[in-house]
């Protein structure tokens, strides 16, 4: 009996790909009515039942049925139990009112959820119970949702549907496949149906379509198909023809994931020296210009990433503190804090906290950077090796503050959305981030530049660095201007500090973990030449990757990375780029 | 603490040597439980771990206050020192460690079953005091004899020690290095057949580190008062001019650098049994940074200075992260810029300093005398 | 000269000075870091401890004979240093002589302390997840054994239809063994070489002495390694088992959050990442990738709840100086802290005394149990305890669903040795 039911539903869902296949688009709308009910009802259903209808929303290529079922896996579907029992399956409207409730979509109807007196009811998250997941319902789920992606309208989703439906190892794809691959225009998406084809012809019985599907994957360069391969090469009694065929495919893939990698290393170096300079930039003025030996640098870039931390709060829920000093009076424990109201933004908005928390990043790194001038650097511009020890003592005192006001574990900041993802060339994967910071990188570098050799201010920052009492007698503000250098120095680790907090761990020991990194990269560059910094953090992160990638171990790399810069810099000791002067040296 | 200072200051150092040598461990033997002279095993074990520091710290004054070279690698020296002496205490385990087999049981949960080439000579006692030598001198020959040779001074040697500070860091925290990775060396027994954990061998080993102190202090202050000396503090002051005199400059860097490196291994040799554990975050660039402060804390270019220094911040550390665990950051870096800011000197020229208060504020008699010249920095800008 | 000897005994004083402590009150340590790198995570233990403290003060402290004594905690910070760690812990039981030691976070201070509790013949309670291979006279391990968080986690993915396992971790002593245990684990399974993947090194005599890829302590850059497990897992039907130590995890999963690698396609399992650690990750991002512990704050009993409303309560009232109050969360390792309280209370209260020796054979004898927060747990004669464990998958909302338990688990420290020669006995 079992077997007949399964047997209707594959024929249904083969018919149901030829109807896709005949009415080109699918068309929504008309029975959006259905597919809602279909949805609501696969919610509330368990076990086999909803596998069922999971499969049948697979074919209605409604937008619906994906946006639900994308909720669905995020946690964002949530039961409503009616007055009489029954459980209703709603979504959570975006916008919150004052107390940050907001309406209730039903999914069977589409319409706002009521109550008895007709009017729209108000929920808040923790009142309602989540439609729970779990493993394989979300794997069935992610399976639907590939179906429903093969027809949507980014290229990227459709690229990834057919991947996946090709990896699913069910031959019963393989029509929905060939009915796509008869309408895609676009390039990659057409390689990848070709593939997932391919890939599920390989479990065919039939030697011929099993070779042509070898074949097919060898052009193809199918990275995710050697796997397959190699099991086709390890089945016992694998007929010689097929096993031929195979393993040159396999060798023509191995060249194939050579090149990739070779690719992918150099992005990656890439992206390893954007952290870099972006990192080693703010120390390339406070140290390299100025010559203070600013330990509290990396601090400088929690202040930052911390600022980020608190906009992002402030954007969503608030932000609030409080201390409690280890002394009493009269009998009580002395303690203070704060709490900031959030504007509990969503959507758009929210996304956006990022772009004011980089000025706010920049301002506040800056003024932290102000006020230890004022009261620790300015002492000691005339005893550069001791400002170590003061910049030191700073960084110590930093460290503990950010633990009393943030707590001593990291804190989340989540990035936008448009920061996350990625988009691939020729399997060559670039993240969204990744990206992002090279472009980052690529105006501050510009942008400090500009300020150095265009402008007024740069013109007395580089007289004052490079003399400070001959400006002084020419009339120039050096304590001014002392001050602003070493300010927009640490503004700049503060934006560094933001930057960082998309990618890495925002915590109280941020600052230590990229202290004498920033140091190799300005020393490596030649201290004073902002150029230098530049060709160094590059040179650093290619070729620390690319060493991890030879040698297959991240620490191997970086050992090597450091000897070798200690050898480089016998042999030019000024760095890369030596500033000249005529004292003997 | 200039030489001018003269006799009384000879017998202060005489006396306070006679004490840490003898009084405190005799304090410890006899003294009554419970009196108020009586210094306990605990005390005792912690005073020698301040002495260990006090030997690394005179050797980063020796090179930062009386050469003018700001190391930053010298916890890398005292490691290593530290590591060779852990290799021979974890050979005298033998098999009592968890697994009872007869190599180190770090060995053993990496699945070896015989003892690799490089450990085995580690189970003589004078190859590895050999090798306490040997390894952290041959370091500082090398990397010395490159880095003097092409000139590399100022912040670039600072950052520079950092970076192979740093490097052997994450080398010796390699679990494949089979030096016992991230945990090190620990849970040692014996130590010359004395069981390690016995009072009796903790007040040995305390007398010889206060030993060990005294005659590197002795032995310095005497180097720092011979003619070699007083190069060494020319190259300091200015070394151009050294070199014009036609001194080679360089090998009497390399000198010190090889010297001092040997000093920081002694202590680390002496540290580790009195701790009981050797791993790589000994050689963490905080730690140098660590020394380095505990020296600007003292008073550089003394001999008095850092051992002060070293004593007082690590008692300080001992104390506040007991009293205020919460706060104790906060202290001490605040001493920190305090001390930098306010007493470019340290503890050693604070009565100088107030002297020289008293004489700026209170009644003059007589014309100040011109304050010594600073010694000039290495950091040259120029552009 | 003067100064030298009067900071000499000025610094013998401070440390010979013992506070005087009022009359029946007990002194118990509390060792943990609250500065430097460990910090992120052992501050949110001793937090936990001093909740467990007051509560049991509040409820009249604890009964010895027909006397009560209140507990006195003593707080010191290892600054995640371990030689300091070493001093700390002899001056807790030398000077201080505390009759109990709550404390350590990683493997390294562990072994730093383990000579002088053996020493000093001391107590201490070690609250987190280790590598195992170990038994000392002086420990006892409320924290998961790896048979109580790591075997039990691969059965599940096992049970899922997994059938390529990437091993990830920090190069340490926790993830190295877990992984060489692991490795033998899948093998026996039936999971072949090829599909283990992150690498294997043998020795030279062809024996694999450790599987997985590992990273130095607070590595930044995983973009190469995600891009490997992108490769690896490109057929669909592989996860990762990570043992990152608690800091790297965050660019990790940042990065398998932005190369769109989903619990769909290849969950991850990580044993170092908890509630309180989630707090830290993107983890709407996350949802559905795995932890195991035998602890989750969304256990849905009523002992756990009330639990819960306790701590919260406690958080709002507190003034211990340094417990941050905002956004809190609570995991295993805090409420294993926890537990170990209560059941030296009891242990205490059983024997009768305070006396070491005593308390360690009540502990031993298998009687002290204690019904915790996640479930009954109670001391073993190997010193490890038996407990629930939980298989969960992370939510958006930064909590774990529970998807699977096991109920009373014992802890088993020796692995390697049995796997070993299970798995001779399988290639003979």
């Amino acid at each position: 009996m079992k077997f007949v039911r399964i047997l209707v539903v594959e024929l249904l869902l083969s018919w149901h790909s030829c109807a896709l296949a005949a009415e080109g688009t699918p068309t929504h709308g008309s029975n959006e009515s259905s597919v809602r009910h279909e949805l609501a009802q696969a919610i509330l259903s368990q076990g086999r039942q909803q596998q069922t209808l999971l499969t049948e929303l697979a074919d209605s290529g409604s937008k619906v049925a994906s946006d639900v079922l994308n909720a669905w896996t995020r946690d964002g579907v949530y039961l409503y139990s009616a007055p009489d029992g029954s459980k209703i399956p709603v979504l959570l409207e975006e916008a919150q009112d004052a107390e940050g409730k907001s309406r209730a979509l039903r999914v069977d109807t589409g319409q706002y959820l009521q109550g008895p007196g007709g009017k729209d009811l108000r929920f808040d998250q923790s009142e309602l119970t989540t439609a729970d997941t779990d493993m394989r319902l979300r794997s069935a789920i992610q399976q639907t949702l590939d179906s429903l992606e093969l027809a949507a309208v980014d290229p990227a989703s459709r690229w990834s549907a057919a991947m996946k439906l090709g990896n699913s190892q069910k031959p019963r794809y393989i029509p929905t496949l060939e009915a796509r691959l008869g309408k895609e225009k676009d390039r990659s998406v057409r390689k990848a149906l070709r593939e997932g084809v391919a890939l599920l012809q390989l479990g065919n019985t039939d030697l011929q379509v099993q070779i042509t599907a070898v074949r097919q994957l060898e052009q193809l360069k199918a990275i995710g198909s050697l796997d397959n391969l190699r099991a086709v090469l390890a089945k016992p009694g694998c007929p010689p023809q097929l096993a031929v065929a195979t393993k040159q495919a396999i060798h023509s893939i191995d060249e194939h994931i050579r090149w990739v990698n070779f690719f992918g290393t150099i992005f990656h170096g890439l992206s390893l020296g954007s952290v870099l300079l972006v990192v080693a930039l703010g120390l390339a003025i406070t140290f390299g210009l100025m010559g203070i030996i600013n330990m509290a640098h990396g601090e400088m870039i929690a202040v930052g990433a911390y600022a980020c931390y608190v906009v992002q709060n402030l954007f969503g829920t608030g932000f609030g503190f409080s201390i409690t000093l280890p002394f009493s009076f009269a009998g009580r424990a002395l303690s203070f804090g704060m709490h900031l109201p959030g504007l509990n933004a969503t959507g758009a908005l929210y996304e956006s906290y990022f772009l004011f928390a980089l000025p706010l990043s920049f301002i506040s790194a800056a003024l932290a950077g102000l006020f230890i001038e004022r009261t620790v650097i300015r002492f000691l511009y005339r005893r550069p090796l001791e400002s170590l020890l003061a910049t030191w003592g700073i960084s110590l005192v930093m460290q503990q503050c950010f633990r009393m006001v943030f707590g001593a574990n990291n804190v989340q900041v989540n990035s936008p959305l448009w920061l996350l993802g990625h988009f691939s060339v020729n399997d060559v994967s670039f993240g969204y981030n990744r990206v992002f910071v090279i472009g980052f990188a690529a105006v501050i570098v510009v942008a400090t530049w500009l300020l150095l050799t265009r402008t007024p201010l740069g013109l007395l920052i580089r007289a004052v660095m490079q003399n400070r009492a001959m400006a002084s007698c020419l009339g120039v503000r050096t304590s001014r201007i002392n001050m602003l250098t070493f300010a927009f120095g640490s503004g700049l680790a503060g934006l560094a500090g933001a930057f960082l907090s998309q990618i890495g761990n925002v915590g109280p020991s941020l600052g230590q973990t990229y202290i004498v990194d920033s140091f190799m990269t300005v020393v490596l560059g030649g201290v004073g030449s902002i150029a230098g910094t530049v060709w160094s953090a590059l040179g650093i992160g290619t070729s620390d990757q690319v060493l991890q990638q030879t040698t297959g171990s991240p620490v191997t790399g970086k050992i090597v990375v450091l000897v070798a810069i200690i050898v480089f810099l016998q042999w030019k000791p000024g760095g890369l780029f030596s500033t000249r002067g005529r004292t003997l040296d | 603490m200039r030489r001018t200072t003269g006799r009384t200051a000879k017998w202060g150092l005489l006396t306070a040597a006679v004490f840490v040598v003898m009084v405190v461990p005799l304090l410890n033997m006899y003294a009554p439980q419970g009196s108020f002279l009586r210094i306990s095993d605990f005390s005792i074990n912690l005073y020698g771990k301040y002495l260990c520091y006090a030997i690394l710290a005179i050797s980063v004054d020796m090179l930062w206050g009386y050469t003018g070279l700001l190391s930053l690698g010298q916890a890398l020296f005292f490691a290593l020192g530290g590591y060779m002496m852990g290799m021979h205490l974890m050979r005298m385990i033998g098999d009592l460690g968890q697994y009872h087999q007869p190599i180190p049981d770090f060995l053993v949960f990496l699945g070896w079953h015989n003892l690799p080439m490089f450990w085995r000579p580690f189970g003589s006692f004078p190859f590895a005091l050999l090798m306490v030598f040997v390894m952290p001198g041959s370091l500082a020959l090398a990397f010395g004899f490159l880095a003097f040779r092409s000139r590399i001074r100022g912040v670039y040697f600072a950052i520079l020690t950092q970076a192979l500070t740093y490097a052997a860091c994450l080398l010796f925290f390699r679990n494949s290095l089979l030096m016992g990775g991230n945990n090190g060396f620990t849970d040692f027994k014996f130590l010359l057949g004395r069981d390690l954990r016995a009072p009796a061998t903790q007040r040995l080993l305390y007398i010889a580190t206060a030993l060990a102190l005294v005659l590197t202090f002795a032995g310095c202050q005497w180097l720092t008062r011979t003619k070699f000396g007083l190069v060494q503090q020319a190259i300091r002051d200015r070394e151009d001019r050294v070199l014009f005199s036609g001194y080679a400059a360089a090998y009497y860097k390399l000198f010190v650098f090889v010297v001092c490196a040997l000093i920081a291994a002694v202590g680390g040799m002496l540290y580790v049994p009195q701790v009981g554990i050797i791993n790589p975050s000994e050689m963490s660039p905080e730690k140098s940074l660590e020394a380095v402060v505990w020296v600007a804390v003292g008073g550089r270019g003394t001999l008095i200075g850092p051992v002060l220094g070293a004593i007082g911040v690590n008692a300080l550390k001992s104390w506040t992260t007991r009293a205020f665990p919460d706060m104790w950051l906060l202290i001490l870096g605040t001493l920190f810029v305090l001390v930098t800011v306010l007493m470019p000197k340290g503890l050693v020229g604070l009565p100088g300093q107030l002297r020289a208060l008293r004489r700026r504020f209170g009644p003059k008699l007589t014309p100040a005398p011109l304050p010594p010249p600073e010694p000039q920095e290495q950091f040259v800008k120029t552009k | 000269m003067k100064k030298y000897l009067v900071s000499l005994l000025l610094g013998a004083l401070a440390l010979a000075a013992v506070p005087l402590s009022r009359a029946d009150t007990i002194k118990v340590g509390v060792l943990h870091s609250l500065s430097g790198t460990m910090a992120i995570s052992e501050t949110s233990l001793r937090d936990s401890l001093l909740f467990a403290f007051d509560e049991i003060n509040k409820a009249g402290g604890i009964k010895v004979g027909d006397k009560t004594y209140m507990i006195e905690p003593v707080i010191v910070d290892g600054a995640s240093n371990w030689p300091l760690f070493a001093e700390k812990a002899k001056q807790l039981l030398e000077e201080d002589k505390v009759a109990v030691v709550f404390g350590c976070w990683t493997s390294v201070s562990r072994k730093s302390v383990l000579p002088v509790f053996e020493k000093d013949n001391g107590l201490l309670f070690y609250p987190v997840q280790y590598e195992g291979e170990e038994l000392s006279k002086d420990i006892f391990y409320t924290a998961e054994a790896v048979n109580q968080q790591a075997t039990p986690a691969v059965d599940y993915l096992l049970a899922q239809g997994k059938k390529k396992f990437y091993l990830i971790g920090t190069d340490y002593v926790y993830p190295q063994t877990t992984n060489l245990i692991l490795y033998k684990y899948l093998l026996l399974h039936g999971i072949s070489l090829e599909n283990i993947g992150g690498g294997l090194r043998k020795d030279d005599s062809g024996k694999v002495i450790s599987a997985g890829k590992y990273t130095p302590f607070g590595h930044t850059d995983y973009q190469q390694i995600v891009a490997e497990i992108k490769q690896f897992a490109a057929s669909g039907d592989a996860c990762v088992i990570n043992t990152i130590n608690g800091d790297s995890n965050v660019p990790f999963f940042k990065e398998v959050a932005a190369a769109g690698l989903t619990p769909a396609d290849c969950p991850v399992v990580s044993f170092s990442l908890a509630e309180d650690e989630l707090r830290a990750l993107p983890t709407k991002d996350l949802v559905g990738e795995l932890g195991c512990w035998t602890y989750f704050m969304s256990l849905n009993t009523p002992e756990n709840k009330s639990f819960l409303h306790r701590w919260n309560t406690w958080l709002k009232t507190e003034d211990h100086p340094g417990v941050v109050k905002e956004k809190r969360a609570m995991d295993s390792p805090m409420v294993l802290s926890y537990d170990g309280v209560y059941l030296w209370k009891e242990a205490v209260e059983k024997a009768g005394t305070f006396d070491v020796d005593k308390v360690r054979d009540t502990l031993e004898s298998g009687e002290v149990s204690f019904d915790g927060p996640g479930g009954k747990i109670t001391v073993n004669k190997n010193h490890h305890a038996t407990k629930n464990v939980y298989i969960g998958e992370t939510r958006a909302n930064g909590q774990f669903k529970i998807v699977k338990s096991f109920d009373q688990v014992p802890g088993e420290p020796f692995l390697l040795k049995g796997l070993d020669e299970k798995v001779a006995a399988m290639n003979k």
